[in-house]
């Protein structure tokens, strides 16, 4: 490869195209492996991007991923073409998912600009044999109907020149040596090629090696003794010289003229030795259209391409002050001086809406549906169902639910877990399945839905479900639990998995490890501002539910005054807001008030006593009251006044702050002002964070 | 300056060959991805050459030879092919290729086989 070739934008397409195939290939595999048989369209698909993955890798010199796609483009050219049938498809399909592990772990490595230093030739070797394997199998069941089937056309046909008139004056029988550039590969078919381009120009074609298609060992030939051609035609010496010159890869080309006698001679002898090479190239033509028919099935693919996300990112940012600073144009308080508007509010409408759309689409950028890391668990579930001997099936809905790619990214580790673990820990045995009288097969469902702002993941199993005593008992023993059981919810208690030290498997697997997956679970999803949710019926099951937010970047917010300050409250938790007649309120000897709405007692929290505002209104008559929820309950907001909703663009609070309780984050107002994004969960359980 | 037209369904590939041609004073006038939208194109750009890879989905390379030698007999198609594909190459080449390349290459070998055609 040419070291010129600045390999930076080369290496980041080839990880990215390659990793997309790959990842293609494998669901392609999974769908498949249950079938027990393999339809040509799979087979043509595997064989193509093995094709093209092995083409890259040499282009990028990395040779044990291209020696390992090799094998496995061999061992299913072998099936496309033979369709052997004794094949063991487990094992195959096991090849193929080692394959493109250790090729995807290979890609991983230069993706962490480390060298692809691993060693594919255990895998090739075990391909290779396995494909001697049925090669050998197949030879000796078929060997009798595949003599049958040998089409005619393969048998060598010996050439006589078509064209018996001796040579006259003006035409004359040249013969020429080629030899072609080291290295340039295929000699046998660049000989075939010159020969195809000189048949418009000359008769009487004759070539040594004589079988240059149809035997592999011509390449060799060629190689060291060049490449014999000897015709006749009217051109000149100069003119057949410059013919071949033109011809890319020819090393040197030695050409005379024949005289007659050795013309004599050598014709007779080629009567015996040249193939004609016009023959119709039965066999592979059959496979041409095969392949083309085969191929038109493989589905269209989307035209995409691939944007480094911190690009996206600087866009998103671009965006979110665009808002921001329409806002500070269309409310700019120079405006209140002026006596006449209305075109300018005019104006501002169009370009309001059209900073809207622009907004959407740029987030729309950035949704990625939840299909790739959902289909990712195909792989775990069968990895481990095989494992462990305990049949289970996937059951994927939802997967077009789309969340921020950002999100995403958060998401696949903890499913993975939580999966492993249902698994692991909560699917018994198809033994002891059959005793309780359940499906042998159990289920696993991985489903997700948004509603609102937020997305759920939920994840099912038909297992054991979740031994609350146990649970119960082993909290306690760790000091995981405080409070005595009669105050505890059964989800209260079933959360508590989800604490860091807490494991109620006594054995350690190799999948969900020692109970240190499932604080990692819900680290990771509160990183992205979800909660998790467990549930659970003993003998029917567990529900694992995320809940979490569409998208970390923008949000719908209410804006709330209170005093001269002015805070966002997300419109997602927002459940209703009313005006509170002083006698509406409660207030219990320790004097927290409360207020009682239809029959349900809410705790009410005055936000100016919260964050000390001052000047704000004491009267909770002149107020509003902004009832706000989340999972774990509802509570009532005391704030002067609703502003308005408004689209505010979220950004983190700045280091030098630090974490706030009861603030999640800050976000700038259309007039520059900075306001502050109330952290609603954290109001109603501040235990919680 | 020669045009061109790439035709490979591996975008990595495309991409490699385009950052090769236009080095090599080539202009790559459009990629197309399968076979048929590479003969599509074909008949859109009229480019002075073609390069086509041969193991694509849709349509095949020799499919898409087959296709462009309709449009114009004249068209200069070069096969990228790998090893291994030596009866596909001699299709292509009986197809009306011009000539082809093997996988892996370098720019010089590009170069030389698009300027000999």
């Amino acid at each position: 490869m040419d070291k010129s070739l600045s390999k930076e934008p080369m290496l980041e397409m080839f990880i990215f195209e390659n990793l997309q195939l790959l990842e293609q290939l494998e669901q392609t595999i999974l769908a498949h492996e249950k079938e027990r048989c393999l339809e040509n369209a799979v087979i043509n698909e595997i064989f193509r991007i093995m094709h093209t993955i092995k083409g890259s890798a040499a282009m990028m010199m990395y040779d044990s991923i291209s020696s390992l796609a090799h094998a496995i483009e061999d061992l299913f050219f072998y099936i496309r073409e033979f369709h052997p049938d004794e094949m063991d498809y487990s094992k195959i399909c096991d090849m193929v998912l080692d394959g493109i592990d250790f090729i995807k772990n290979e890609i991983g490595k230069l993706e962490q600009d480390q060298e692809a230093d691993g060693d594919s030739s255990p895998f090739v070797e075990n391909i290779e044999q396995y494909l001697l394997l049925i090669k050998e199998a197949s030879a000796n069941s078929n060997l009798i109907n595949e003599a049958a089937a040998r089409p005619a056309g393969l048998q060598k046909k010996f050439y006589i020149s078509t064209s018996k008139s001796p040579p006259t004056e003006n035409i004359k029988r040249y013969h020429a040596l080629i030899y072609f550039t080291p290295g340039c590969e295929m000699e046998n078919i660049r000989a075939f090629n010159l020969v195809h381009k000189l048949k418009d120009q000359a008769e009487q074609i004759d070539y040594l090696p004589a079988d240059i298609i149809e035997n592999n060992d011509s390449v060799e030939f060629i190689r060291e003794n060049g490449f014999a051609v000897i015709f006749t035609t009217h051109l000149q010496q100069e003119a057949i010289n410059e013919l071949f010159m033109k011809e890319a890869f020819i090393d040197s080309l030695d050409l005379r003229v024949m005289e007659d006698e050795e013309w004599e001679i050598e014709q007779l002898r080629a009567r015996n030795q040249i193939i004609l090479e016009d023959e119709e190239p039965t066999i592979s033509n059959n496979r041409a259209k095969e392949t083309g028919a085969n191929l038109h099935s493989g589905g269209s693919r989307q035209s995409l391409i691939n944007v480094n996300v911190d690009k996206l990112d600087r866009l998103m940012d671009m965006v979110g002050e665009l808002v921001i600073s329409e806002t500070m144009v269309a409310l700019n308080p120079d405006l209140t001086t002026a006596t006449r508007l209305d075109n300018f509010h005019k104006a501002t409408r169009q370009h309001r809406k059209i900073i809207n759309e622009l907004q959407d689409i740029v987030m729309s950028i950035r949704m990625v549906p939840l299909t790739m890391t959902f289909h990712k668990m195909n792989r775990i579930v069968r990895d481990m169902s095989k494992k462990q001997n305990k049949n289970v099936e996937l059951v994927i809905r939802g997967e077009e639910t789309e969340v921020d790619k950002k999100i995403i990214e958060h998401l696949s580790d903890p499913i993975m877990h939580l999966i492993r673990n249902a698994i692991d820990h909560g699917i018994e045995s198809p033994e002891k399945r059959a005793g309780l009288g359940k499906s042998p097969i159990a289920q696993v469902y991985l489903e997700a839905k948004s509603e609102g702002g937020d997305v759920y993941i939920i994840l099912r199993d038909d297992g054991a479900g979740l031994d609350k005593e146990k649970i119960l008992e082993r909290a306690r023993a760790r000091g995981l639990i405080q409070k005595p059981d009669s105050n505890l919810s059964d989800g209260e208690i079933f959360s508590t998995i989800l604490l860091p030290g807490f494991s109620t498997c006594d054995e350690i697997s190799e999948f969900s490890g020692r109970g240190v997956g499932m604080d990692v679970v819900l680290k990771n999803i509160e990183a992205i501002g979800g909660t998790v949710l467990v549930d659970s019926a003993p003998g029917q099951g567990t529900t694992i539910s995320l809940k979490i937010p569409l998208t970390l970047a923008i949000i719908n917010g209410m804006r709330v005054k209170v005093g001269n300050s002015i805070y966002i409250i997300p419109i997602t938790s927002i459940k209703e807001s009313f005006k509170a007649q002083r006698g509406d309120v409660i207030v219990d000897p320790n004097g927290k008030e409360m207020i009682m709405v239809r029959g349900e007692c809410y705790p009410v929290l005055r936000l100016h006593k919260k964050y000390q505002v001052k000047s704000a209104l004491e009267d909770i008559s002149k107020g509003i009251i902004v009832i706000v929820q989340n999972d774990s309950g509802s509570i009532c907001l005391f704030v002067d006044a609703l502003l308005g909703e408004q689209q505010v663009v979220v950004k983190a609070l700045p280091k030098f702050i630090g974490k706030i309780a009861g603030i999640s984050a800050c976000t700038l107002l259309g007039d520059g002002r900075a306001c502050l994004i109330i952290d609603v969960a954290n109001l109603i359980n501040p235990s919680k964070s | 300056m020669k045009s061109v037209l790439i035709v490979d369904d591996a975008m990595f590939m495309r991409y490699t060959l385009r950052r090769i041609l236009e080095k090599n004073g080539f202009q790559v006038v459009g990629e197309a991805e399968n076979g048929l939208l590479g003969a599509q194109k074909y008949g859109e750009l009229l480019p002075d050459i073609v390069t086509m890879d041969i193991t694509m989905p849709e349509l095949n390379g020799i499919g898409a030879v087959q296709l462009i030698k309709q449009i114009n007999p004249q068209a200069k198609i070069v096969m990228i092919s790998a090893m291994g594909q030596q009866h596909l190459v001699r299709e292509a080449i009986l197809a009306g290729a011009s000539n082809f390349l093997v996988k892996p290459f370098s720019d010089e070998r590009v170069v030389q086989v698009l300027n000999s055609i």
